[in-house]
């Protein structure tokens, strides 16, 4: 890459030409003082600070927009730069309110630590400051705009990373004031980000505000488990609490940004309704014990339902998709060492005969090297807010992006087709596709194909596919409910083959994919969640599991597990009214950052991280109790020291295949068809009880929308609930389906 | 040798005892320098750094804001403050505890804070009463631990002294 020679503070440094002077000086660890330039952000030179001396050029020039040429000569220290950065730091102090005592960005503060390099002890400017009004941009991000240097990298964020320019500058000279266009507060998933990038204290964290200062607290590197990205996070702890997240720079993970899902969803953690202490039910009231009486308890159960009697096939383990690797790895051991197949955390599927299965082969950072995608059933931007941040980018740089949806949703990029199709007719339309793949690279058609009517629609996303080189095929969430959901899958990954693209499955949340890995599925003659749930089971291990958010069948499932004579174990990092009714052992666990695990993310990266905080209270690490437990039964092969252990034993072993429906339906269905999904903040338990989040526009998100034609049909109008979830009358759904988005428990799922 | 008579002619003529007696002498004609302490106390300088205070504004609004510079500077840890965002959106603590067992009058809490609000005051006739947070019943006791309610107290009530030293010392800060 050495392209060409320049000269910086009279050391020579090899780069390419054209590099600005700022991504060498940062590469060789010259400090060069800026506000406004950021890595991942365009340049706009408006700040000035990073003023550097060149030979030749008659004045001083900023490092972040001046592209290197062969030969030449930088100071970036002499007298005429230092000069000029000292007077440019007079001009931004000018306005700037020396509030730094009450300020939150004190001690990790930009602008705090260039002035001590660059500022004066005393000001000039004896001239009344300016004050800005603050504005109340929503229940994430607090505002305080007189401190505000107009670096714009807010601005530029909205614009450029976030895709809805929601900050903008208005007004000129010591008018210009940024603030929101909308009265209604920021709307993005990624805001948080807006935090991390105000070099001052004009943007900072609102539910952290006035409660700690940066030096007090420790950091502790961590994954969110909230996606199937797991974003790199650190966490910011104070005497054993989380109290603040902030992204970590993993290029190929989040690069430097992460979700307000993972940012602001720790407010759970000190949360009311945490359960903090072991309680065993007697006699249908629940009495809280020690930790031995409850295992013991536990213990008993299982040997008085299940083991002594010799019907190990009847015990049953569900487990919530947020749980890590090694929880599910000792969860289904205990499960297997006993006798049982009964393993399954697939709990939000109707139909498992029709379960999805289909392999990712593209790698997160792939997706920016895309030059085409099809995202089938996904409202992508709100459920895997980096991956949809990947497409993005490849959509600016010219990929063009088809969209197969049951609703119109709000995508932050320009779509080449938006494709509104009912989901019974989705599987048809793929066939479609398919068939004019096929009909494209001139191979027969089988016959399941042969009755298929090509649409438009199908030959134009047909078209697309073959002709790009490297296109990715993106099945989502909404699919996992259709009733051809295994068809689709299955299409899919025809279509792909047949066009050379890549797939990427997220139809699956949070951490499942590490539940896939450690075999936390049915096994042979093993029943799945919702056979489990019919058969009559005599006892269950639950591990975080609330049934009324996690179970599609959330009623039967209640009422099974509610049966008198089974006995349910249940491993739990908070309480619940549901979870109190069928459960016979409450034991609390450690929830998000308290735990040591490990995250796979649908790469199949594994991602192992320590606890941030200890376990509070009587609560334990899960993959604790579960080794406990299972010594207690005295199995075999459970002698761990650390998580780890049980990491390495995971990648020692080989990862189970289990079975998959390969036929292919694609009659179309008649009826209505509902997508039940939870609210993007309602997706796992922290979140739930992140109070913050909640009061965000996307955390409100609480609707069944439906067309005209499909309310009067189901005969609602605007004003009544449907399934317990409002009704919302919407055009841009498609006809016979019901989108619902339900941010509370309802007890119903269709 | 020449040493040696020397020696004998010094001890001989009580040249020194003569010394000491004539400082004694002087002495009992010289003013007496003695405090009876408690009845008489002596001087303090306006940089006495006594018992810590934390101060008001004259509209009775605290000053402290909760930077927590004291905390950080204190070399002893001595501070503990928590702080919080209170109802009318202005930051407070919640807590502003000093150990004075660790506490060493070092004065950095009070060089440190941008609003005043911590001072040493030259109160250094005081003790702790009780156990460690004392006893909150008896008005103007504190225990080993002296809390934000108490150092308030301090500073309403040595309001006077504390401006009058602060004052005094202002022209050399």
């Amino acid at each position: 890459m050495a392209d060409i020679e320049i000269e910086i503070d009279g050391n020579s440094i090899n780069a390419k030409a054209g590099e600005m002077l700022i991504t060498v000086t940062d590469r060789e660890g010259i400090s060069v003082p800026r506000f406004c330039y950021h890595k991942k952000l365009s340049i706009a030179a408006n700040c000035r600070m990073c003023l550097v001396d060149v030979e030749g050029a008659p004045k001083p020039q900023p490092a972040c927009s001046t592209p290197i040429a062969d030969g030449m000569k930088i100071h970036t220290q002499n007298e005429k730069a230092k000069a000029s950065q000292k007077a440019v730091m007079e001009f931004l102090l000018i306005n700037h309110p020396l509030d730094c005592p009450i300020c939150d960005q004190g001690g990790e503060c930009e602008l705090q630590d260039v002035a001590m390099d660059y500022g004066s002890d005393v000001s000039r400017f004896t001239e009344g400051k300016r004050i800005v009004a603050d504005s109340d941009i929503g229940a994430l991000i607090q505002t305080d705009m007189t401190r505000c240097i107009h670096c714009t990298r807010c601005v530029r964020f909205g614009a450029e990373v976030a895709g809805i320019m929601e900050m903008g500058g208005t007004g000129r000279g010591e008018d210009m004031k940024i603030e929101p266009f909308l009265t209604e507060g920021i709307q993005s998933e990624l805001s948080g980000n807006m935090i991390d990038v105000c070099p001052v204290g004009a943007l900072t964290s609102k539910p952290f505000r006035y409660e700690l200062r940066s030096w007090q607290m420790n950091a502790v590197s961590n994954v969110a488990r909230h996606d199937l990205v797991g974003s790199n996070i650190i966490t910011q702890t104070y005497k054993g609490k989380v109290k603040r997240i902030v992204a970590k720079d993993n290029e190929s993970i989040n690069e430097t940004w992460i979700s307000d899902r993972d940012r602001f969803s720790y407010e759970g953690l000190s949360h009311e309704n945490r359960l903090l202490s072991p309680q065993i039910k007697v006699e249908g009231t629940w009495k809280e014990v020690e930790w031995n009486v409850a295992l013991d308890f536990a213990i008993r159960g299982l040997a008085n339902n299940v083991i002594n009697t010799h019907q190990s096939d009847k015990l049953g383990a569900l487990a919530s998709n947020t749980a890590t690797l090694e929880e599910f790895h000792l969860l289904q051991k205990i499960l297997r060492e006993i006798g049982s197949e009964n393993i399954d955390h697939r709990l939000n599927v109707k139909n498992l005969d029709h379960a999805i299965s289909l392999e990712s082969n593209i790698k997160l950072l792939g997706l920016e090297g895309i030059d085409h995608a099809l995202v089938i059933g996904s409202n992508l931007r709100l459920e895997q807010p980096m991956i949809s941040h990947r497409l993005r980018k490849a959509n600016l740089s010219g990929a063009s992006i088809d969209v197969i949806n049951a609703m119109a949703f709000d995508f932050n990029y320009r779509l080449n087709s938006e494709n509104i199709i009912s989901p019974n007719q989705t599987a048809a339309t793929l066939a479609g596709v398919l068939k004019s793949v096929l009909g494209n690279a001139h191979i027969e058609v089988p016959d399941y194909l042969v009755d298929i009517e090509v649409s438009d629609i199908a030959m134009q996303l047909a078209d697309k596919l073959s002709q790009s080189n490297n296109s990715v095929i993106v099945l989502g969430e909404h699919i996992v409910n259709n009733p051809q959901a295994s068809s689709i899958a299955n299409l899919v990954s025809e279509i792909a083959q047949h066009t050379d693209s890549t797939t990427l499955n997220v139809s699956a949340t949070a951490n499942s994919m590490a539940a896939n890995m450690a075999g936390f599925v049915p096994g042979k003659d093993g029943l799945d969640v919702n056979a489990m749930l019919a058969a009559d089971l005599k006892a269950y291990i639950l591990l975080d599991v609330y049934p009324q958010y996690d179970f599609h069948h959330s009623v039967q499932a209640v009422e099974a597990l509610s049966s008198d004579d089974t006995f349910v174990i249940s491993l739990n990092s908070f309480k619940d009214d549901a979870v109190a009714q069928y459960s016979d052992v409450l034991l609390p666990i450690a929830s998000f950052y308290e735990t040591s695990g490990s995250h796979v993310n649908v790469e199949g990266e594994v991602q192992s991280f320590a606890a941030a905080v200890n376990a509070p209270s009587d609560t334990k690490p899960a993959w604790k109790v579960l080794k406990v437990l299972a010594d207690l039964l005295e199995l075999p092969g459970f002698h761990y020291a650390d998580s780890a252990q049980v990491t390495s034993e995971i990648m020692h072993q080989s990862h189970k295949q289990h079975a998959h429906n390969e036929s292919i339906d694609v009659k179309v269905k008649r009826g209505i068809n509902v997508i039940w999904q939870k609210s993007p903040y309602a997706v796992d338990v922290l979140s739930r009880h992140a109070t913050s989040l909640q009061a965000t526009n996307i955390g409100q998100i609480n609707s069944a929308s439906m067309n005209k034609a499909t309310a009067k049909k189901l005969e609602v109008a605007l004003g009544d609930e449907y399934l317990g979830v409002p009704v919302a009358i919407n055009e841009a759904v498609a006809n016979n389906c019901v989108f619902v988005n339900a941010n509370h428990s309802t007890g119903v799922q269709s | 040798m020449i040493n040696n008579i020397k020696k004998l002619v010094k001890d001989f003529s009580l040249s020194e005892l003569r010394g000491g007696l004539k400082i004694t002498a002087k002495e009992l004609i010289n003013k007496k320098i003695t405090v009876q302490y408690p009845e008489e106390k002596t001087p303090i300088s306006p940089r006495f750094r006594g018992i810590h205070a934390l101060r008001r504004y004259p509209n009775g609004e605290e000053r402290c804001i909760a930077c927590k510079l004291c905390e950080a500077v204190c070399p002893a840890n001595a501070i503990t403050i928590e702080s919080e965002m209170r109802d009318d959106g202005t930051r407070r603590t919640t807590q502003y505890d000093i150990d004075l067992f660790k506490c060493i009058f070092c004065g950095f809490c009070e060089e440190a804070c941008p609003v005043d609000a911590i001072v040493e005051t030259q109160i250094f006739e005081y003790a702790f009463v009780g156990s460690r947070d004392g006893n909150d019943n008896i008005k103007g006791q504190f225990g080993s631990v002296i809390t934000k309610d108490q150092l308030l107290e301090v500073g309403d009530k040595n309001k006077k002294m504390i401006d009058q030293t602060k004052l005094e010392d202002s022209k050399y800060k």
